[in-house]
C-alpha cells in the first residue's frame, strides 16, 4: 500500500497536469444527463416561488398600504429578523417581499447545490459507479470538477431562471441580476462545502448531513447577526447567506459581498481537490467505527427491528423539533406587541402566533410519516425485506410493525416540539402555563398526520409506483390550509385539505367529531394498504 | 420419498412477456438439488414463488406440502434462504444482522452462529455498509446455516465468495445434507453443482430443459474418445453413434454415443491400441450444449 500516501503529487511531476481532468467534458455530459429531472425540477421549483411568494406577499398577507406598513414594522422587531429582513430602504412590496422570502430562496439555492455535489461525487464512490468510471481513460480530478462545473452550470442556470423571474414582477434589470447572482453565489459556496464534506465521511448521507451542519450554522450566524442591529451586525458578515444579502438589492445596491462568496467558494474547492489528491478513492477521512457483533437482546421482532431501523431518523427529528420548537416559542413575547390581520380571529396575539407554529409543527410531522413510510418502499426494492419474508414474518406484520413505528413517533414528535415550543413561549412571556397548553394543542393535531402517515400507507400496497404521490398530499393540504383563507377559496375546497378539519382557534380547541373521522379515514386507508399489499407481487431485489 | 417442493407446469407472465412457462421441478426430501440455467432462464423468479414473495400466474407449486403463497409464514419456519445479491441494512453490523434473520424465525443456534462466523471468516462487528459482496454473502449464509430448518433455498449463494470460501461452503453444505436436510442449490460454479448435487435440473426461456441425476445426463450425451494406434484407423465412418471422427496418423480422436462406446472401442482394438482416453461429458459441456442453443435458436 505503498502508493496511497500521495499518489497524485509523486505523478504530477512526470505528467503533465491536465492528465487528471482526462474525461472532464464526458463526466459533465453524464451528470447533466442523470440530472436532467432532478436539476430542472430544483429550478423550476425555485424560480416559481418568486412569484408564488411575491402573490402571497402582496395579496394575501399585505393586501393594503396599512397592512404593509404593519408587516415591516413586525419584520423589524429584532427577534423577527431572526427569520427574515433585514428590511433595506423604503418599504414598498417588492423590499417586503425581499425582507420576508429571500433567506428561503438561499437555503433552497445552498440545498440545491449541497445535494448535486455529494449526488455526483461521494455517492458515486460508494455506490462503487466512480470504480468502474475511474478505471476507464478518467483523470483522478475529473469527477470532482465535472460535479463542480454541472454546479456552476446549474448555479448560473438558476441566476439567469430567477433574474427573469423578479423581472417579471416588476424589479428593474439591475437588481433582478443581483438577485439572481445572489443566489448563485451562495449556491457555488455550498457547491465548495460539498466538494469538502465528501471527501470527509464514507457515505452520501454524512457528506450531506456534514455540509448541512454547516449550512443550518451560517443561518445561524446570519440570524444572531440580524439581532444585532437594523441591518445586520459583524456576525451577518461572517455567514455567506448574509454576503448575498447585503447586495442590498432595490436598496443602495452593491456587488462586490458576492466577491467575498466567490473567494470563499474558491478556498473551499482548493481544499477539496487538495484532500481528493491525497486519499484513495474510497476512502475517508473520518473512519467508520466498528460496531457490536451481536444484536441487543431487545432487537429480536419485526417491531423492533422497525424501530431499530428509525430510531437515527426519529431521533434527529426529536433533535431538529427541539432546536426550531425552542427558537420559534421564544418570539411569542414579541408576538404579543404585534398586531397582524393573519391572526385578526384571535385577540391573544401570543397564543395565535403559538397556534400557527402548532400547525406547521403537524405540517413538519407530516413531512416525517411520508418520509418513513416512503422508505418501507426503499426496503422492499433493494430487497431488504426478502429475507425477513422469506423467514415466518407474514406480511401483516411486518406492514403493521413498520407503521406502528412510525404511528408513534407521529405521537411523539409533536408532544417533543410542543414542549420546546412551549417551554421557549413560557420563558419569553413568563406564563409558565403556556408550556402544557401547547404540548396538549400539538397533541391534538396528532389524528390529521396519521392521515397523512395513511396515504403512504395505502399507496404502498394499492399503486406502489406512485408512493411519491403521497408528498403531493402533504404539500397540497399544507398549501390550502395557509393559503386558503387569503385566496377566499371555497369552503369544499378547502375541505378538501387533511389539515382543514382541526381548529386554530382558540389555540388547543378541541373537535370530537373530526377527530374521529380523521382516525377512521387513517384507518381505512391503512387496511387498504395492507389489502394491496396481502395481493400484490414484491419488487425484486 | 417424499417431495420437498413439487412443482409442475409453473408460468409468471409479465405482460406478454413469460418468465415461467410451464416449469416443473421436483425435489427430493433430504436431496441437494442443483438449479442451472444461464442468467435470465427464470431461476431467481421459481425461488421468489416458492418464497410467496411474488404469485404464479398458473400452474401448481407445492412447497413441504403446503402452498407457498397461503402457508406462507408457517412454512417460512421451516426453511431459510440466501439470496444472490445480499442486500443489508446499512446501519446494522453484520452480527446484528445474523442475529435479527435468525431470532425472526424463532431464534438460531449460537454455537453454530459462532462457529461458522469462525469459518467463514467474518468480521461481526462491521456495519453492514461497509461489507463487499462477499462479506454481505457470509452474512446471509450464516444466519441462513445456523436455524435449524429442513429446508435450505440457496439462491446462487457464493457468487462473491473466494475459492477458499467456496471450499467452506461445500463443506458446510455436505454438513447439512448429512444432517438430513433438502437443499436446492441454484448456481453457475458447475464444479460446486457437481460436487454437491444429488440431482440436477437444468432450465432455459422458463422451462426445462433437462433433469435427472449427473450420471444420467451423461448417459444420453457423447463421450469424447482419444487414442493413439499402432495403425491407421479406418472405417470409423461406418459405425453408428459416432460424431466428428478425426484422424491423423496414429492418432485418432472423436465423440460416440454413450450405448455405441462398447462397439466402438471394439472396433479401436482392432488397429492396436496404444493409449486411450475417454472421459463422459462435464458439466461444463453439458450447460454449453443447452446455453449454446440459445444462439442457434
Amino acid at each position: 500500500m505503498t502508493t496511497t500516501v500521495s499518489p497524485a503529487r509523486s505523478r504530477t511531476g512526470s505528467k503533465p497536469a491536465g492528465s487528471h481532468l482526462t474525461g472532464t467534458g464526458a463526466m459533465v455530459r453524464l451528470a447533466l444527463r442523470r440530472d436532467r429531472v432532478k436539476l430542472t425540477l430544483w429550478l423550476v421549483a425555485i424560480t416559481a416561488l418568486v412569484p408564488r411568494f411575491y402573490y402571497a406577499a402582496v395579496t394575501a398577507v399585505v393586501p393594503t398600504p396599512e397592512a404593509l406598513a404593519e408587516a415591516s414594522q413586525m419584520i423589524r422587531v429584532s427577534f423577527m429578523r431572526v427569520l427574515g429582513g433585514p428590511l433595506f430602504g423604503d418599504v414598498t412590496t417588492r423590499s417586503y417581499f425581499l425582507a420576508a422570502y429571500w433567506v428561503e430562496f438561499l437555503l433552497a439555492a445552498a440545498i440545491m447545490n449541497i445535494m448535486l455535489v455529494t449526488r455526483h461525487t461521494r455517492a458515486e464512490e460508494q455506490t462503487g459507479r466512480a470504480e468502474l468510471v475511474r478505471a476507464a481513460v478518467v483523470g483522478r480530478h475529473a469527477q470532482l470538477t465535472a460535479a463542480l462545473i454541472a454546479a456552476l452550470i446549474g448555479n448560473a442556470a438558476l441566476a439567469v431562471l430567477t433574474t427573469a423571474a423578479t423581472i417579471s414582477i416588476g424589479f428593474p434589470f439591475g437588481s433582478a441580476l443581483l438577485f439572481g447572482a445572489s443566489l448563485a453565489a451562495v449556491g457555488l459556496v455550498f457547491a465548495g462545502v460539498a466538494a469538502v464534506t465528501a471527501q470527509v465521511t464514507e457515505h452520501p448521507r454524512g457528506a450531506n448531513g456534514l455540509a448541512g451542519i454547516v449550512l443550518v450554522t451560517v443561518w445561524l450566524l446570519r440570524g444572531a447577526g440580524a439581532m444585532q442591529g437594523q441591518e445586520g451586525g459583524p456576525l451577518f458578515w461572517l455567514s455567506p447567506i448574509g454576503w448575498s444579502q447585503q447586495t442590498r438589492v432595490l436598496a443602495g445596491e452593491r456587488w462586490w459581498p458576492l466577491g467575498l462568496s466567490a473567494l470563499v467558494a474558491a478556498l473551499l474547492v482548493a481544499g477539496a481537490y487538495s484532500l481528493v489528491s491525497r486519499r484513495d478513492l474510497g476512502a475517508s477521512l473520518v473512519a467508520p467505527r466498528p460496531g457490536r457483533a451481536s444484536a441487543p437482546s431487545w432487537l429480536r421482532s419485526p417491531f423492533t427491528l422497525a424501530l431499530r431501523l428509525q430510531q437515527g431518523a426519529i431521533a434527529g427529528w426529536g433533535a431538529a423539533f427541539v432546536a426550531i420548537g425552542f427558537i420559534l416559542g421564544a418570539m411569542t413575547g414579541g408576538m404579543e406587541q404585534t398586531n397582524l390581520p393573519i391572526f385578526a380571529a384571535d385577540a391573544d396575539f401570543g397564543r395565535a402566533w403559538l397556534s400557527l407554529m402548532v400547525f406547521t409543527g403537524s405540517l413538519y410531522t407530516g413531512a416525517f410519516a411520508v418520509l418513513s413510510v416512503i422508505r418501507l418502499r426503499a426496503e422492499e426494492v433493494r430487497g431488504r425485506i426478502a429475507p425477513v419474508l422469506a423467514g415466518p414474518t407474514g406480511r401483516p406484520t411486518w406492514y403493521w410493525s413498520s407503521l406502528l413505528v412510525t404511528a408513534l413517533a407521529v405521537v411523539v414528535l409533536p408532544v417533543v416540539y410542543g414542549a420546546a415550543l412551549g417551554i421557549g413561549a413560557a420563558v419569553s412571556t413568563g406564563d409558565l402555563g403556556l408550556a402544557g397548553e401547547v404540548v396538549r394543542a400539538s397533541l391534538i393535531r396528532a389524528p390529521e398526520v396519521l392521515v397523512l402517515l395513511a396515504v403512504p400507507a395505502a399507496l404502498l400496497g394499492l399503486a406502489p409506483r406512485a408512493m411519491n404521490a403521497a408528498w403531493a398530499v402533504l404539500v397540497y393540504s399544507g398549501f390550502i390550509q395557509i393559503l386558503g383563507p387569503y385566496m377566499k377559496l371555497p369552503d369544499w375546497l378547502v375541505n378538501t385539505s387533511v389539515l382543514s378539519h382541526l381548529p386554530w382557534h382558540p389555540m388547543g380547541a378541541f373537535a370530537p367529531v373530526a377527530t374521529v373521522v380523521l382516525l377512521a379515514i387513517a384507518a381505512v386507508l391503512t387496511i387498504l394498504g395492507l389489502y394491496g399489499l396481502r395481493r400484490r407481487d414484491l419488487a425484486s431485489g | 420419498m417424499t417431495s420437498a417442493i413439487a412443482v409442475s407446469g409453473l408460468v409468471k407472465a409479465y405482460g406478454p412477456v413469460r418468465a415461467l412457462d410451464g416449469l416443473d421441478l421436483t425435489v427430493d426430501a433430504g436431496e441437494v438439488h442443483g438449479f442451472l440455467g444461464p442468467n435470465g432462464a427464470g431461476k431467481s423468479t421459481t425461488i421468489r414463488i416458492l418464497l410467496g414473495l411474488i404469485r404464479a400466474t398458473s400452474g401448481s407449486a407445492g412447497l413441504l406440502g403446503g402452498d407457498p403463497w397461503a402457508d406462507a409464514v408457517e412454512l417460512h419456519r421451516r426453511l431459510a434462504y440466501v439470496p444472490g445479491d445480499v442486500e443489508l441494512w446499512p446501519n446494522l453490523t453484520g452480527g446484528e444482522a445474523i442475529d435479527v434473520l435468525g431470532r425472526l424465525r424463532g431464534g438460531l443456534n449460537d454455537k453454530r452462529r459462532n462457529e461458522l462466523i469462525e469459518r467463514f471468516e467474518l468480521d461481526p462487528k462491521k456495519k453492514a455498509r461497509t461489507y463487499s459482496k462477499g462479506n454481505r454473502q457470509k452474512v446471509a449464509l450464516v444466519a441462513a446455516l445456523s436455524a435449524d430448518v429442513e429446508l435450505l433455498i440457496l439462491d446462487e449463494p457464493t457468487s462473491g465468495l473466494d475459492p477458499l470460501m467456496e471450499a467452506v461452503f461445500q463443506q458446510v453444505v455436505a454438513e447439512a445434507k448429512a444432517a438430513g436436510r433438502t437443499i436446492l442449490l441454484s448456481s453457475h460454479i458447475l464444479a460446486q453443482v457437481e460436487t454437491l448435487a444429488d440431482r440436477i435440473t437444468i432450465i432455459r426461456d422458463g422451462k426445462v430443459v433437462e433433469s435427472g441425476t449427473l450420471a444420467q445426463m451423461r448417459h444420453l450425451t457423447r463421450t469424447t474418445v482419444v487414442a493413439e494406434t499402432a495403425s491407421t484407423v479406418t472405417g470409423l465412418d461406418q459405425l453408428p453413434g459416432i460424431h466428428d471422427p478425426k484422424v491423423a496418423g496414429g492418432r485418432v480422436r472423436f465423440g460416440v454415443d454413450a450405448e455405441h462406446l462398447g462397439a466402438a472401442i471394439r472396433h479401436l482394438t482392432t488397429f492396436g491400441i496404444d493409449s486411450l482416453v475417454s472421459h463422459p461429458p462435464t458439466l461444463e459441456e453439458l450447460m454449453l450444449r443447452h446455453y449454446a442453443h440459445k444462439e442457434a435458436a
